[in-house]
């Protein structure tokens, strides 16, 4: 799982069936920096591509969620449906601490 | 698998339900010396790791998914040990 922030929506009017009503997220994700920032929505985009994410939780704009990436993403669902990224916690709190030799 | 150190956690109350009672730790992949490389990993941890210490992390979904005890839980990243020493190199 890796955590992002929610910069925006995605709606489809045809979808693949399986995924009619879903809703999808924008987010982009947090690299090493933007840990330090907390559950804060870090200042500019990152520098990694942002991912469009399903949501079954209800994340909004700002928010920081966690989203797992790859086959994973797809195990909640019984026919199988070609998702690679799932929205799977929406983050409260992030304590963080870097280590320094 | 993935040599990372501990370096926070995560608190979560809207969650996928399998992830209830899990603690999730934040990872950071480092290099052979110890340095960090690319972005932190969100994994859930069964072993109580500590802060900063060493462990391997696995991306190995259907093994997390039995960890969980949940066919249908999306969950990916676990710890999977702690590292007491590595070789080459300096015990933790």
């Amino acid at each position: 799982m890796r955590l992002g922030a929610v910069i925006g929506r995605v709606t489809l009017s045809k979808t693949v069936s399986g995924l009619a009503g879903a809703r999808w997220l924008i987010v982009s994700p947090f690299t090493r920096e933007h840990y330090q920032r907390g559950k804060e929505t870090p200042l500019g985009l990152s520098k990694d591509p942002s991912v469009v994410v399903y949501d079954d939780l209800g994340g909004g704009l700002g928010q920081t969620i966690g989203f797992i990436e790859g086959r994973e993403a797809a195990s909640p669902f019984d026919p199988p449906v070609p998702i690679d990224a799932i929205n799977a916690a929406l983050v409260d709190e992030i304590y963080y601490q870097p280590f320094s030799k | 698998m993935l040599l990372a150190r501990v370096e926070g956690n995560v608190v979560a109350t809207r969650k996928h339900p399998s992830f209830e009672g899990r603690r999730l730790v934040i990872c950071q992949p480092i290099s052979n010396g110890g340095d960090a490389e690319g972005a932190p990993q969100v994994a859930i941890d069964a072993h109580g790791a500590g802060l900063h210490q060493r462990v391997i992390i696995s991306s190995d979904g259907s093994a997390a998914r039995l960890a969980v005890g949940d066919q249908k839980s999306p969950v990916r990243w676990m710890i999977i040990g702690i590292v007491d020493e590595k070789q080459p190199g300096e015990p933790v």
